[in-house]
C-alpha cells in the first residue's frame, strides 16, 4: 500500500491561520513536536493493527481545500436531538467549536475555555500534538460538588464539504470526596468524510467517585481517534463504560495511572463492528501502588466484512503490592469475514499480586439458537435474540442512570442495523 | 396425527434409530420406555428437527404432511412441542420474553393478532402457580441457574402455554422430586384432549403412575421391540429391560 504523509508545510500554513490568543504558543510548540516526531505508523507495536491512512488523507484533503472549520450553526438540531434523550447539564464541542449554549451555569461545576486561558499542556504523544496544534478552543472542568444532573460533554462534527478535521480537548478534575457523573457522547451529522481527534484528561481526587459513561456513534465517513488520561488519587474510584457503534475508523487509548493507594477502576467497553468498519480498543493500566484494583470487560459483536482489535495492557509496577488487576474480552463473530486481534499484556514486576485475563471469540451457541427456534422462533429472531443477550449485561452496567435508555435504545438500532447484513 | 415408518437416522457416523415405525392419533397418550441409549431422545430430537441428527431413510408424517421438510421453527409452529431432556440455559435472553415471543410465532402463524401483554402475564403467572413456580421465574434469563426441577416445570410452563397439537415430553420426569412430579402431571393431565396427542419419553415407570398413558411401546437399540396397554410397563418394571432385550432378539 502506498504509503501517505501527513504535508506538514500545509498543516503548518492551516495553524497560522487559527486565531491568535492564548493557545497561540502551544500550537507552535505542538506543530514542532509533530514536524520532529510524526504519527504513528503501523511500524509502532502499539499501531500494529490500525494504519491511520484514512486520517491522514482526510487531513490532507481537508488542509488543501483552505482547512476552514464549519460553523456550528446548522449543527443545532442534531445536538437537539441528542441533547434530548439525556437529562444531562452539556457541554457542547462542535465542529470543534466550544458551544456553551446548552449548559447551565451550576454550583460546584467551574468551566473555563482554553482560548481564555490555556494552562500548560501535556503533548507526550504525536496525537496530541496534532490535537494542540490545531485547537481552536477547549474545555477545562472542575467538579467539586456533586450536581443534581450528570454532567454532559457532546463532541459532534458535521462533514459536508468532502473532508473535514477537528479537534475536541477537554479536561476534567473531579475535587477530592467528591462525587460525579460524566456523559461523554461523540457524534455525526452530515454525510462526508471527517477526522476527528480527541484528547480527554480525568484526574480524579482523593476519595472521589467518577461514574462515566462514553458513547460514540459516529457516521461511516468518520475516522476517529482518541485519547482518555486517567489518573486516580487515593482511595478513589472510577466505574467506566464505553460504547463504540459507529465510525468507519475508530482508535480508542484509554491510559489510566493508579499512582495512590486505595483506588478501584472498572471499566467496560462494549463495541459493534459491521461491514466496512475497524475499531480498535487499547486500554492501558499503570499500577504504580498498592493496593488498587483494575478491572475490564469488554464484548464486540462483528458481523459483515470487519475488524476490531482489543488489547488489554497492565502492568504491575515494582512495589506495587495488593493489586488486584482482571481483564477479560469477549467477542461473538458472526460472519467469516470478521476479524478480531484481541490481546491481553499482563507485565509483573511485584510480589502480592492477583491478576487474571481471559478472551473468548466465538459463534452463537448453536444449541441455543435450536431451542429458541424450538419455540417458533426463526433463525433471525433467534439470532437477533441471543446477540442482544450478548450486549445486555453490558448495557446493564452502564454506571450513569440517566444514560441507561439513551444507550438501550442507541445499542438496540445499531444491533438491528447489524443483523441486516448477510451472513457469510 | 404423527405417522413414523421405518425412520432410520444417525448422529455422526453413528446409525441409532434403525427402522422405527410408530402411528399416534390424536386424542391418544403414549409413553416411550427404554433402556438409556436406546434411542428415544434421538427419535425426540428427530420428531423436533436437530439438524444434527441426519435422517437416512423412512418417512414421518404430520397432520397429512411430511414433517422432515419443515424447519424446526415451522414444527414448532404447526403445534410440535417438545419438552428437552436437557433443557438449554440462555443467559440474558428474559424467560417472560421468550414465552411471549414463542406464543405470539404461533399465533402469528394461525394469523392471530399479537397477545395482549396484560392478559398473557396474568395466564402464564396463573399457570406458574398452578406447577408451583415462583413467577420471579418469569423475570430470570431462561432456564438461567434453574435446578433441574425448576428447568423441567419450566418446558411444562412453556407447553401449557403454547398448548401444542403434538406434545413429547423426554424424561420430564428425571430428577423431580415427588411434589414436582405431581405438579408436572396434573400440567400434563390438564392438556389431554381429543385434538392433542402426548408422548411421554419416559425411563421408569414412575410417571406413569400419575400419567395413564394409553400405549405404553419399548425402544431398544433404535427399534420398538414391543407395544402394548399401560400394563406393559409394570411388567417391565417388574422385569427389567433384559426381558424386552430377550424378547426383541429371540
Ligand atoms: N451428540 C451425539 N453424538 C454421538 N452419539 C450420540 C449423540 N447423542 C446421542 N448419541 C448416542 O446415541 C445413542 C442414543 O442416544 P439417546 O437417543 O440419547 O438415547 P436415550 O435417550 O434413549 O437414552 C446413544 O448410544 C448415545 O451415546
Ligand atoms: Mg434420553
Amino acid at each position: 500500500m502506498k504509503r501517505v504523509a501527513l504535508s506538514i508545510d500545509e498543516l503548518r500554513k492551516a495553524v497560522l491561520r487559527l486565531p491568535e490568543g492564548a493557545l497561540t504558543a502551544i500550537r507552535a510548540a505542538a506543530l514542532a513536536n509533530l514536524d520532529e516526531h510524526g504519527l504513528p505508523t503501523v511500524r509502532h507495536e502499539d499501531w500494529k493493527y490500525t494504519n491511520l491512512d484514512a486520517a491522514i488523507d482526510i487531513s490532507n484533503r481537508w488542509l488543501s481545500a483552505g482547512a476552514t472549520l464549519a460553523s456550528k450553526d446548522s449543527l443545532g438540531e442534531s445536538i437537539e436531538a441528542i441533547i434530548s434523550s439525556v437529562d444531562a447539564n452539556w457541554l457542547v464541542i462542535a465542529n470543534g467549536q466550544v458551544d456553551m449554549t446548552y449548559f447551565a451555569e451550576t454550583r460546584g461545576i467551574e468551566v473555563v475555555r482554553f482560548s481564555e486561558s490555556a494552562a500548560p499542556f501535556v503533548m507526550d504523544r504525536p496525537l496530541a500534538d496534532l490535537n494542540a496544534a490545531l485547537l481552536h478552543d477547549g474545555l477545562r472542568i472542575r467538579i467539586d460538588a456533586a450536581t443534581e444532573k450528570p454532567l454532559g460533554l457532546l463532541v459532534i462534527d458535521e462533514s459536508n464539504a468532502g473532508a473535514a478535521v477537528s479537534q475536541a480537548s477537554v479536561e476534567i478534575v473531579v475535587g477530592p470526596g467528591c462525587d460525579a457523573e460524566i456523559i461523554e457522547h461523540q457524534s455525526s451529522a452530515g454525510k462526508d468524510d471527517h477526522y476527528g481527534n480527541s484528547v480527554v484528561a480525568l484526574q480524579v481526587g482523593q476519595a472521589a467517585m467518577v461514574n462515566y459513561v462514553r458513547i460514540q456513534d459516529r457516521h461511516i465517513g468518520h475516522v476517529q481517534t482518541g485519547r482518555l488520561s486517567v489518573s486516580m488519587g487515593k482511595d478513589s474510584r472510577l466505574k467506566m463504560a464505553s460504547y463504540d457503534l459507529g465510525g468507519r475508523l475508530v482508535r480508542n487509548d484509554i491510559d489510566i495511572e493508579l499512582g495512590e493507594p486505595g483506588s478501584e477502576i472498572t471499566f467496560d467497553g462494549l463495541y459493534l463492528v459491521s461491514d466496512g468498519q475497524h475499531i480498535d480498543n487499547h486500554t492501558r493500566v499503570d499500577h504504580r501502588v498498592g493496593p488498587a484494583s483494575s478491572s475490564q470487560e469488554y464484548r464486540g459483536i462483528l458481523n459483515g466484512r470487519c475488524r476490531a482489535v482489543w488489547n488489554g495492557k497492565a502492568i504491575v509496577h515494582k512495589g506495587a503490592d495488593g493489586t488486584d488487576a482482571n481483564q477479560a474480552n469477549h467477542n461473538l463473530l458472526l460472519s467469516d469475514n470478521a476479524e478480531i486481534d484481541a490481546k491481553p499484556e499482563l507485565e509483573i514486576y511485584a510480589d502480592d499480586v492477583k491478576c487474571s485475563h481471559g478472551t473468548t471469540v466465538g459463534q452463537l451457541d448453536e444449541s441455543a439458537l435450536y431451542y429458541l427456534r424450538t419455540r417458533g422462533l426463526d433463525k433471525r429472531q433467534a439470532t437477533q435474540l441471543l446477540t442482544h443477550a450478548f450486549a445486555a449485561d453490558l448495557i446493564g452496567r452502564a454506571p450513569v442512570a440517566a444514560a441507561v435508555d439513551a444507550i438501550q435504545s442507541l445499542v438496540e438500532a445499531r444491533l438491528a442495523d447489524l443483523l441486516q447484513e448477510p451472513a457469510s | 396425527m404423527l405417522e413414523i415408518n421405518n425412520l432410520k437416522s444417525r448422529i455422526g457416523d453413528t446409525e441409532i434409530l434403525r427402522g422405527l415405525s410408530l402411528t399416534i392419533n390424536a386424542g391418544e397418550v403414549h409413553a416411550i420406555m427404554g433402556p438409556n441409549g436406546s434411542g428415544k431422545s434421538t427419535l425426540a430430537q428427530v420428531i423436533a428437527g436437530h439438524s444434527d441428527y441426519v435422517v437416512t431413510g423412512g418417512e414421518v408424517n404430520y397432520m397429512g404432511n411430511d414433517l422432515l421438510d419443515l424447519e424446526p421453527e415451522e414444527r414448532a409452529r404447526e403445534g410440535i412441542f417438545l419438552g428437552f431432556q436437557y433443557p438449554v440455559e440462555i443467559p440474558g435472553v428474559n424467560n417472560a420474553y421468550l414465552l411471549k415471543a414463542a406464543v405470539n410465532a404461533k399465533r402469528k402463524h394461525q394469523g392471530l393478532d399479537e397477545v395482549d401483554a396484560f392478559e398473557f402475564l396474568k395466564c402464564a403467572r396463573e399457570k406458574m402457580a398452578a406447577l408451583g413456580m415462583d413467577s420471579k421465574f418469569l423475570n430470570r434469563g431462561v432456564n438461567e441457574g434453574f435446578s433441574g426441577g425448576e428447568k423441567k416445570r419450566n418446558e411444562i410452563l412453556q407447553m401449557a402455554m403454547l398448548e401444542p397439537r403434538l406434545a413429547i415430553l423426554d424424561e420430564t420426569d428425571s430428577g423431580l422430586d415427588i411434589d414436582a412430579l405431581k405438579a408436572v402431571a396434573t400440567g400434563v393431565n390438564n392438556l389431554r384432549a381429543a385434538d392433542r396427542a402426548i408422548v411421554l419419553v419416559t425411563h421408569y415407570q414412575r410417571l406413569l403412575d400419575y400419567i395413564e398413558p394409553d400405549f405404553v411401546h419399548v425402544l431398544s437399540e433404535g427399534k420398538i421391540v414391543r407395544s402394548g396397554d399401560k400394563t406393559l410397563a409394570l411388567k417391565l418394571e417388574e422385569k427389567g429391560y433384559d426381558w424386552v432385550r430377550e424378547a426383541a432378539s429371540a
